[in-house]
């Protein structure tokens, strides 16, 4: 190609602006023949291409046949030595001999049938016909039973949500029938059919080259560009564009040459070098929070994010905490300088250190959590589940408080305004205090180290903003302040400290929270937050550069991956430097480091907010508008979400019903992110279901189910709120409704409500009787039972495929053809097709006296069918359901005897006294 | 189907005859009322080279090719069920060697016989509906792979008679599954087409151990764990209708719909992201006439030239490995008339045959020696 493309640029080029003005006509024929000539090149390309590809196939090609060959020749070659007379092989030396007798007595007829060949007469020759015909009597295959037709189906033990690539909206379909023998055509009017023309074309290769060697050759203008267009099939500003992309690409590849000619590409860790939210984009996106599983097949990937409003308490550590947890514990790293002073009341103190941990780590994060902390801390440590629910309400109301800025409380006045005068007089106590406790040199070395820091923010401080400055300002106080506290931590009784440090950190959040309110109106400052991020990782960096100097050998920088880490590692297990080495830093940054880093971080006060580790600020600042995915890897099979569009004028197929009220479908949850009590723009209340355990909102949300309190009834009755509703209980949400793990060797929960086994959980369980796959008595397949079971068991789910109603409307078309349809409307949104993927139940036939029923039920925030036993049914007989079909739509053979006989619509009473009420 | 852009045309080859080729009829056969659907040559044994196998209605007959044009009838079958119409049919074998003869149709049973006892083998119960086409793996000729109108595609040994894998499920077909084939020499790999108007590439290579495990397996074949192999490899749109044939031509895929031509393409696969590729149309090879469902065509042993039949009985055969493609010859009868449900090419592709819907078999032999 590039000998061709010098030859044609070797033309001497014209002026093509000129000759276009003086002489349009001629120009564009010649701009024509260019192409063309370009078209005919390629083309040339194009067949010799082809031609040396299929003979690299045949070659390959030749090989292949020729080892075929040779193993059907060693095939007979094994069977010659076998002593069995092959009956094959016999009768053809059979047929053989007799062709050789025949020839040597029909001789003449065969020739003559010959001569008629040649004039390819009507009498055709049947050479032996006659004789071997006869000879060959037919063998009898025995009639073996065949199978009811089905379409091959896949298992499935829970419904999946379609996957988009199993749509048929928008695609061509065709229904062969089988008894007409004509194909039809079942897909959708070609308006609605997606035009694939209209999807932007990509540029070929050759579309490029014969783009490029145009324009180079007879230049670039209107008149080219639109017969470069006419040739082309496009439109003459997508040409344009992609030569300007073309020339672009060009200058690209050769800087990137020279790039690469220049250094060779560093080998970073790429996972490391991305922050956490990157990080964790793809768990985000793959990991059901429902299902707590990757990948779910369910509520499908890329689900919308909701943030429970209310946090876990820090894992408390009860067992290990003074046992060192490996060579680097910061246990032991600590232990090594103090006994290197010697001195036993400084290695109390040190001892000291990791009880009060979660303390001050709870203290660190949030209000609440150092409640909570400072219970646990004072060892009342008792079950966490209980302490979680008799805590619930203690919660709500302190996470509720954070939520409102606390703007106009005092104590926010009063930490911006503390001035310097504090700041020294915090100082000079530090002073005086590290001066008693001079002996202790790392701690000293530490304070030192801090004061750096401190001098230095103020120093940088100093020149910026007012506002912003005051903030610092504050900041730096504040650092003191905690500074000194640690100091004075062996002076101070405990309890002391304790009260100094549940002080600190609220002002702290409050103090970003006002902060960030008196920056917004601000003029100075447009992006308030954004401002304060700024700076906080500017001081992060001072922080870093401070470390680097100071800090003792071998404390890396941290990367903000690893901050990341480390901050959500604090927020799980509080202030335990080994749980966070051992769990989320492995490998990464050994158990002393990331103590030395947490004393660090926890000396600055706003690292929470800088670290985006006190998910609580950060939390707030955000909570208005639901957490927005980030924008890096998208993964594969997205569940799409159609926006569920009812055609009235639509055609609906037959599809299975549980209810007789028409227009009063379930209502299909999708959990709402509301972080305070679900207000009107509440999307659950908005779309008319409860909130559930999944949504954000926190418990006390009015919008809430809130389960069942039963205690006798083993929510078998409606009188169970649950049962009545149409749940199944939950036991996070229900109060008695329990559930046990194994067999009980690993410890029972504690039985409540006097042995009261809840009986509304079969389908969250799975506790469904065996069901059989047999020869229907009725016609085809059919569902049988194993064993026998009493009114209103549960016997299994139906499970299948969740689709969209207008999915469903296509899918219906061919399924009616085929009047077989395993379609059941579920809820608004969704309708389970069994077609392809579902459980033997879809197999249990319809019966107009069943006895057997359906009922959806909501399970864990999604609704399921299950099949219950109407009535007792023994062991071995074939269930039998009501697939309740709209009636005008029922096939004849699932029309009840009165309708079908009558066309007349209106309810027709039958036995048990469920009449359908018809439409 | 895409519209193929500027620099990826394919090639397609001119109906002139080349004469390169001559065949004349030598025999014609009337086997019976009902429609023949299926012929084959057995290309499993060299033995067997001349021996070949029709079906149709109930019936399984067995054929030598002679001299002269001699057809001789060695053996018939018939199903004690009137009802079945059996579709195709394939050669295999035992390992012993014994050539089997497998065979499916409307009923979804897929019939061994040992043409060597004359006797059924065995009968595989298991298919939804009924059977489209059978192929036998050439490399173990005692693996064959069944397309059935219940969507999927089956992997049975007929040794064992088990059906080691089940091709279906969330990457599978969405219709009947109306043609399948195996690799001439990547043993894992298949290609299935059907009325979903999609072709489909699996592998079995993650699946290879339960293949391997069918050979020794002694227990009842329904004991045998069965898996399922949902997802293909890839898949190819070429058509925009039913597709009813497809095989191999190397690394490349011969498929048709009904669009009057056979298309050569190839899969470009991406073995790091399965289900995703692109098709590259390299040949395509008029066939006049074909514009109904169910014709099949057929290779010689060393696939240099293929046969097909038309709706009006006429064979187009086409050298396939030339480029452009050369049409070596087109046979047309006065009394062929009616359409010609699959061809047979025979091992060096001197003899053609074709059987007919109105129940008759046509050989044409090569008169002049290639």
């Amino acid at each position: 190609m590039a000998s061709k493309a010098s030859a044609i640029k070797s033309d001497p080029s014209k002026d093509p602006q000129v000759v276009e003005v003086e002489q349009g006509s001629q120009s564009s024929k010649d701009i024509i023949s260019v192409i063309d000539s370009l078209k005919g090149q390629v083309a040339a390309d194009r067949c010799s291409s082809i031609k040396k590809r299929m003979e690299e196939n045949r070659q390959k090609l030749v090989g292949i046949t020729n080892h075929l060959y040779n193993l059907s020749k060693t095939r007979k070659n094994n069977v010659m030595t076998e002593k069995n007379v092959d009956l094959l092989t016999k009768r053809q030396t059979d047929a053989l001999g007799m062709l050789n007798g025949l020839d040597v007595n029909n001789g003449e007829k065969d020739n003559s049938s010959f001569q008629e060949e040649v004039h390819a007469s009507s009498s055709v020759l049947l050479g032996t016909s006659s004789g071997s015909k006869s000879a060959v009597c037919p063998i009898k295959l025995p009639e073996v039973k065949t199978l009811p037709p089905y379409t091959t189906w896949i298992f499935l033990d829970r419904n999946q949500r379609m996957t988009e690539d199993q749509s048929v909206v928008g695609r061509r379909r065709i229904y062969y029938d089988q008894n007409g023998g004509e194909a039809l055509i079942c897909s959708d009017s070609e308006e609605e059919i997606v035009e694939e023309d209209e999807e932007k074309r990509e540029f070929g290769d050759s579309e490029d080259f014969i783009l490029r060697m145009t324009i180079q050759e007879v230049g670039l203008s209107d008149a080219v560009l639109d017969s470069l267009a006419e040739c082309l099939s496009r439109k003459p500003s997508d040409i344009k564009a992609r030569y300007e992309i073309l020339l672009k690409g060009d200058k690209d590849l050769l800087c990137f040459k020279e790039r690469e000619a220049e250094d060779d590409p560093k080998t970073d860790d790429s996972f490391l070098d991305k922050d956490l939210d990157a990080a964790l984009d793809s768990f985000d996106n793959l990991f059901c929070r429902r299902c707590l599983v990757f990948d779910c097949r369910l509520h499908g990937c890329s689900q919308d994010l909701v943030f429970p409003a209310e946090r876990q308490t820090p894992w408390s550590c009860t067992d290990e905490e003074n046992v060192p947890c490996g060579p680097n514990c910061y246990q032991l790293a600590l232990k090594h300088p103090s006994t290197a002073t010697a001195s036993s009341p400084v290695h109390d103190a040190f001892e000291d250190k990791p009880i009060d941990s979660p303390v001050s780590a709870g203290a660190c994060i949030s209000p609440r959590k150092k409640t909570t902390g400072s219970f646990v801390g004072k060892g009342q440590k008792s079950n966490q589940s209980e302490s979680a629910s008799s805590n619930g309400r203690n919660m709500s109301e302190s996470s509720d408080s954070e939520i409102k800025p606390r703007e106009g409380s005092p104590s926010v006045h009063h930490s911006p305004t503390p001035p310097r005068t504090k700041l020294v007089g915090k100082s000079g106590v530090r002073k005086r205090n590290s001066k008693r406790v001079a002996e202790r040199v790392l701690k000293c070395m530490r304070k030192r180290q801090k004061k750096n820091v401190t001098s230095d923010f103020v120093s940088v401080v100093d020149g910026c903003l007012r506002p912003r400055d005051m903030k610092l300002r504050s900041t730096s106080r504040k650092e003191n302040e905690d500074a000194s506290s640690s100091s004075q931590q062996k002076v101070n009784s405990p309890i002391t400290r304790k009260s100094r440090r549940k002080e600190s950190p609220v002002p702290d959040i409050q103090k970003f929270l006002s902060v960030e309110a008196h920056d917004g109106p601000s003029e100075d400052i447009k992006d308030a937050p954004r401002t304060i991020n700024e700076d906080i990782s500017s001081k992060e960096e001072f922080v870093d550069e401070n470390i680097y100097k100071h800090e003792l050998a071998g404390d890396k920088s941290w990367k903000a991956i690893e901050k990341s880490l480390f901050a959500k590692g604090v927020e799980i297990f509080g202030r335990n430097s080994c749980l966070i080495a051992r769990n989320l830093l492995r490998g990464l940054k050994t158990c002393a480091e990331i103590f030395q880093y947490m004393n660090f971080t926890e000396n600055k006060p706003s690292y929470g907010s800088g670290d985006g580790a006190n998910s609580l600020v950060e939390g707030h600042s955000k909570d208005a508008e639901p957490r927005t995915r980030s924008r890096f890897v998208r993964r594969r099979g997205r569940v799409r979400r159609l926006k569920y569009t009812w055609k009235s004028a639509g055609y609906h197929s037959i599809r299975k019903r549980i209810s007789e009220r028409k227009d009063q479908p379930c209502r299909q949850f999708n959990p709402c992110s509301c972080q305070s009590a679900c207000g009107k723009q509440c999307s659950c209340l908005l779309n008319g279901t409860c909130c559930e355990k999944y949504c954000g909102c926190p418990k006390t949300c009015k919008n809430r189910f809130r389960g069942c309190h039963c205690a006798k009834s083993q929510c078998r009755s409606r009188q169970c709120p649950c049962f009545a509703a149409d749940r199944e209980c939950d036991p996070d949400v229900c109060r008695n409704c329990w559930v046990g793990c194994g067999d009980g060797t690993l410890g029972v929960p504690s039985q409540r409500g006097d042995n009261y086994e809840c009986r509304n959980m079969k389908l969250l369980l799975k506790q469904q009787q065996r069901v059989l796959l047999g020869r229907s008595d009725v016609s085809g397949w059919g569902a049988f039972l194993k064993n026998s079971v009493g009114k209103h068991e549960y016997l299994g789910e139906y499970t299948g495929e969740l689709i969209s109603h207008r999915e469903a409307d296509k899918r219906g078309k061919i399924y009616d053809r085929e009047n077989s349809s395993f379609l059941f409307n579920l809820n608004d949104q969704f309708v389970l097709d069994a077609y392809r993927k579902g459980d033997k139940l879809k197999f249990a036939n319809h019966s107009p006296d069943p006895n057997c029923y359906a009922k959806v039920i909501m399970v864990a925030g999604d609704h399921r069918v299950g099949i219950f036993a109407k009535e007792r049914i023994n062991a071995g007989e074939e269930l039998f359901y009501d697939y309740r079909y709209e009636p005008d739509r029922a096939p004849a053979w699932a029309r009840k005897p009165e309708v079908a006989g009558s066309k007349k619509e209106e309810s027709v009473p039958l036995g048990a006294g469920r009449a359908k009420k018809l439409a | 189907m895409a519209k193929t852009t500027l620099g990826c045309e394919p090639v397609v080859g001119t109906l002139t005859p080349s004469k390169k080729r001559e065949y004349r009829v030598t025999n014609r056969l009337q086997e019976g009322k009902r429609p023949l659907y299926a012929v084959a040559f057995n290309f499993i044994d060299a033995r067997y080279y001349n021996v070949f196998a029709t079906v149709g209605g109930n019936r399984v007959t067995v054929y030598q090719c002679l001299e002269g044009g001699v057809i001789a009838v060695l053996q018939s079958y018939v199903d004690e069920d009137k009802d079945e119409s059996f579709y195709t049919l394939s050669w295999a074998c035992n390992i012993d060697g014994m050539p089997f003869l497998v065979a499916g149709g409307i009923n979804g049973i897929i019939r061994v016989i040992d043409t060597g006892t004359e006797k059924i083998h065995k009968s595989f119960v298991g298919h939804g509906d009924s059977i489209n086409e059978v192929r036998t793996q050439p490399l173990k000729p005692s693996l064959v792979v069944s397309a059935s109108k219940d969507e999927s595609v089956r992997l049975w040994n007929v040794r064992t008679g088990i059906c080691v894998l089940i091709f279906a499920g969330a990457g599978g077909h969405r219709n009947e599954v109306l043609s399948v084939d195996f690799h001439p020499s990547d043993i894992y790999r298949i290609a299935s087409c059907g009325m979903d108007n999609t072709v489909k590439i699996w592998s079995m290579k993650e699946f290879w151990t339960y293949v391997e495990k069918s050979f020794t397996w002694t227990d009842l074949p329904s004991k045998f764990p069965t898996k399922y192999v949902q997802f293909p490899v890839f898949i190819a749109s070429v058509h925009s209708n039913y597709v009813d044939c497809n095989r191999w031509l190397g690394d490349f895929i011969l498929s048709k719909s009904v669009d009057n031509e056979i298309v050569l393409w190839e899969p470009k696969t991406k073995e790091q992201s399965p289900g995703e590729g692109a098709v590259d149309i390299l040949q395509k090879y008029p066939v006049p006439e074909c514009d109904i469902w169910f014709i099949k065509f057929s290779c010689d042993f060393h696939y240099n030239a293929a046969a097909i039949g038309n709706r009006e009985g006429k064979i187009f055969v086409w050298e396939l490995q030339s480029s452009p493609p050369v049409l070596i010859a087109r046979l047309s009868h006065m009394q062929c008339r009616s359409p010609i449900r699959q061809t047979a090419m025979s091992f060096d592709g001197s003899t053609i045959l074709s059987c007919c819907e109105d129940g008759t078999i046509w050989r044409w032999d090569s008169t002049v020696t290639p």
